[in-house]
């Protein structure tokens, strides 16, 4: 089974063109076009008409695009992102089963219109209340389109009237669970790269690789990004290291002599080897290879925009 | 079912049955049990040997005193079971549990056994492991599946890690939610919940004794009663860390005094500042200084704990006893 290695999803607003049109620069694995947070009521309209010209601007260099759309405006909203280039959807607030359900009943609706593969685009629920947490179950297998599920956690601590600070961390029952739910699934969990407490700007690549690794050792597979310099901390943490890989290329080496000899427990470097550690091994190796091939098909899609860049300037 | 008196299993080895210098010597190393692995630690070209070890291997480990287990395979469990269900074994750990049907074959599967092997009914216990998100997140279903599931725990580990995709040597407890999952289904299910409290391990040392002793000890303060190992370094500093100090002895028998005197006043609890205590008596509370702390509250929940502490303490000599018994009939009868 094909790896999903999704693991930096740059989240911007509709509202900021600008930003738009750089959001392909990034690297990101994924961009979300935010239509909820930060659009004006006012402008939503005027921002649909130009949806499909960002998702593919957003997507040029082989990024994944998602719209976040408003929970109130699921129809209009994806209607006017659904064209070649549009992943999936964000829907934010999920809380059951029906919600996704009915989202998935309009994206089967615009797959026809549009032309697009049945069951192609994805629902990514995003998890903003304790209900949501609760039921997070029912949510995301209520389709085959939830391949990830994100933890919001702004939108969390606001629902539950927590007040965000470095000093305590309230939700890790609430992280936990999503992340045996959603394994339990074969939904990949998502965190977000600004977890309590942490204001943008205020983070070096440090210190945001360590809370990536960290998010990655609680069975997080990937972030939402609120602010591009968080990126490549992102990629890098969500790739397997170099040492990494050369300390389990040698435990497939030391496991592959045990069984020759006839044990499959075999002790390497004050550790005991066997069968799933040698199994896990694989796992990395596999990983390792995986984000390989997602850096390679981003390189060669940039590459090929710079071709079409060349001759078309003014698009800067 | 007939009931089977509580079991011990503060430590104990697992080791691959296919190697015979770690069975043949397994039974004087004082542990509660010794877990005879035809899972992770046997090659796949060796599961028939290793499945026609078991029977004669249960008299080679049990000798001296420890109960005779045995770890099956999760995608093997019918043969398994078929080569591992005889006299003498008192548990078969089933790893990867996900699904309440699971168990209940299980069940079917073992009580025939014991009726066709002359095995009296209810005697094995089975000892389910969960190592999946999937199992987590049925952890009741499968804890109440059958009443042999005597001790029920994981959610941590390497399989769990691979699970979920995690390094399983972080500076963090990544398994807290799970692990919380499995301890809540088990006691709500009267069962014996097998954990342990985060305790850094981020060198992954399976030999360590100081580690061992410090991870049971956390064990034991936070109500729990398994433990267990791969390397016989480890099977001492458990014991001892399961163990009750002496110190938590005295302490215990002074609670209990305390609250006997608080009885026959008619007041339900009392404070008592420990410094003020006479250090020389006996029992004594524990010192000031002590994590039980300087101002102590005597009342039926504090008396409860130290019952169960003396209890403990009963069981764990009681244990101790039979196991030393036996080792020293062997070394008695291989002298002669």
């Amino acid at each position: 089974m094909s790896i999903l290695v999704r693991r930096s999803n740059l989240i911007v607003p509709a509202v900021q063109e600008r930003m738009i049109r750089w959001s392909w620069q990034r690297d990101a694995d994924a961009v979300t076009i935010d239509l909820q947070d930060g659009t004006p009521a006012a402008e939503i309209s005027r921002i649909r008409k130009t949806l499909r010209q960002s998702v593919a601007l957003a997507g040029k260099a082989g990024a994944q695009v998602f719209v976040r759309v408003n929970a109130e405006y699921v129809y209009a909203d994806s209607a006017a992102a659904a064209g070649p280039g549009l992943a999936g959807i964000v829907l934010p607030g999920a809380e059951c089963a029906d919600h996704v359900a009915d989202a998935s009943a309009i994206l089967d609706d615009l797959e026809r219109t549009h032309g697009i593969a049945p069951n192609s685009l994805e629902i990514t629920p995003s998890i903003e209340t304790g209900a949501g947490v609760w039921h997070v179950r029912e949510t995301i297998t209520a389709t085959p389109r939830v391949k990830q599920v994100v933890i919001d956690e702004a939108a969390l601590a606001a629902s539950l009237g927590i007040t965000q600070s470095a000093d305590h961390d309230p939700l890790v029952y609430a992280r936990g669970r999503l992340c045996i739910e959603a394994t339990a699934a074969g939904v990949q969990p998502i965190a977000v790269a600004d977890p309590m407490g942490t204001q943008t700007g205020q983070v070096s690549r440090d210190e945001m690789i360590q809370i990536a690794t960290d998010s990655r050792n609680l069975g997080f597979k990937g972030m939402v990004c609120g602010h591009p310099s968080w990126i490549d901390a992102v990629n890098e943490a969500y790739t397997p290291a170099e040492s990494l890989v050369d300390y389990y290329t040698q435990v497939r080496e030391v496991f592959a002599q045990a069984l020759a000899a006839g044990t499959a427990a075999a002790p390497f470097a004050g550790r005991m080897i066997d069968v799933p550690v040698d199994e896990w091994a694989k796992d990395v190796l596999a990983m390792s290879a995986a984000c390989a091939a997602r850096d390679a098909e981003k390189q060669a899609a940039r590459q090929a925009t710079d071709v079409w860049l060349d001759a078309h300037p003014w698009d800067q | 079912m007939a009931s089977t008196p509580r079991r011990l299993k503060r430590s104990g080895l697992t080791m691959p049955i296919v190697t015979p210098r770690f069975i043949n010597n397994a039974w004087h190393r004082g542990c509660d049990f010794i877990n005879m692995d035809l899972e992770d630690s046997v090659p796949p070209n060796l599961k028939d040997v290793a499945r026609n070890l078991v029977r004669e291997s249960i008299p080679v480990v049990n000798k001296g005193g420890s109960d005779a287990v045995c770890r099956i395979n999760h995608d093997l469990m019918e043969a398994d079971l078929n080569a591992a269900i005889w006299p003498g074994i008192t548990q078969v750990n089933y790893p990867k549990a996900e699904y309440g049907h699971e168990i209940e074959r299980m069940d079917e599967i073992i009580t025939r056994l014991e009726a066709e092997r002359g095995i009296r009914p209810g005697t094995v216990e089975i000892g389910a492991n969960i190592e999946t998100a999937v199992g987590v997140a049925n952890a009741y279903e499968i804890v109440t599946a059958s009443a042999r599931v005597m001790d029920f725990g994981g959610a941590a580990g390497y399989d769990m890690s691979r699970d979920l995709g995690v390094e399983m040597f972080v500076s963090f407890d990544q398994f807290v939610y799970g692990k919380g999952e499995v301890e809540l289904a088990a006691r709500a299910a009267g069962r014996e919940p097998h954990a342990a409290p985060f305790t850094p391990n981020i060198t992954g040392s399976v030999s360590d004794p100081d580690r061992a002793f410090a991870e049971a000890d956390a064990a034991r303060k936070c109500g729990f009663r398994i433990g267990g190992g791969l390397h016989p370094a480890v099977v001492e500093p458990q014991i001892r860390g399961f163990a009750s100090s002496d110190d938590e002895i005295s302490d215990a028998q002074w609670v209990l005094q305390e609250y006997r005197k608080l009885a026959r006043t008619g007041t339900t609890w009392v404070q008592i500042d420990v410094s003020t205590v006479d250090r020389e008596g006996s029992p004594r509370p524990m010192g000031a200084d002590s994590y039980l702390g300087r101002h102590r509250v005597i009342d039926r929940y504090e008396a409860s704990r130290a019952e169960e502490l003396l209890q403990w303490r009963d069981l764990c000599r009681e244990r101790d006893e039979e196991k030393a018994e036996a080792v020293a009939r062997v070394r008695a009868s291989e002298a002669e």
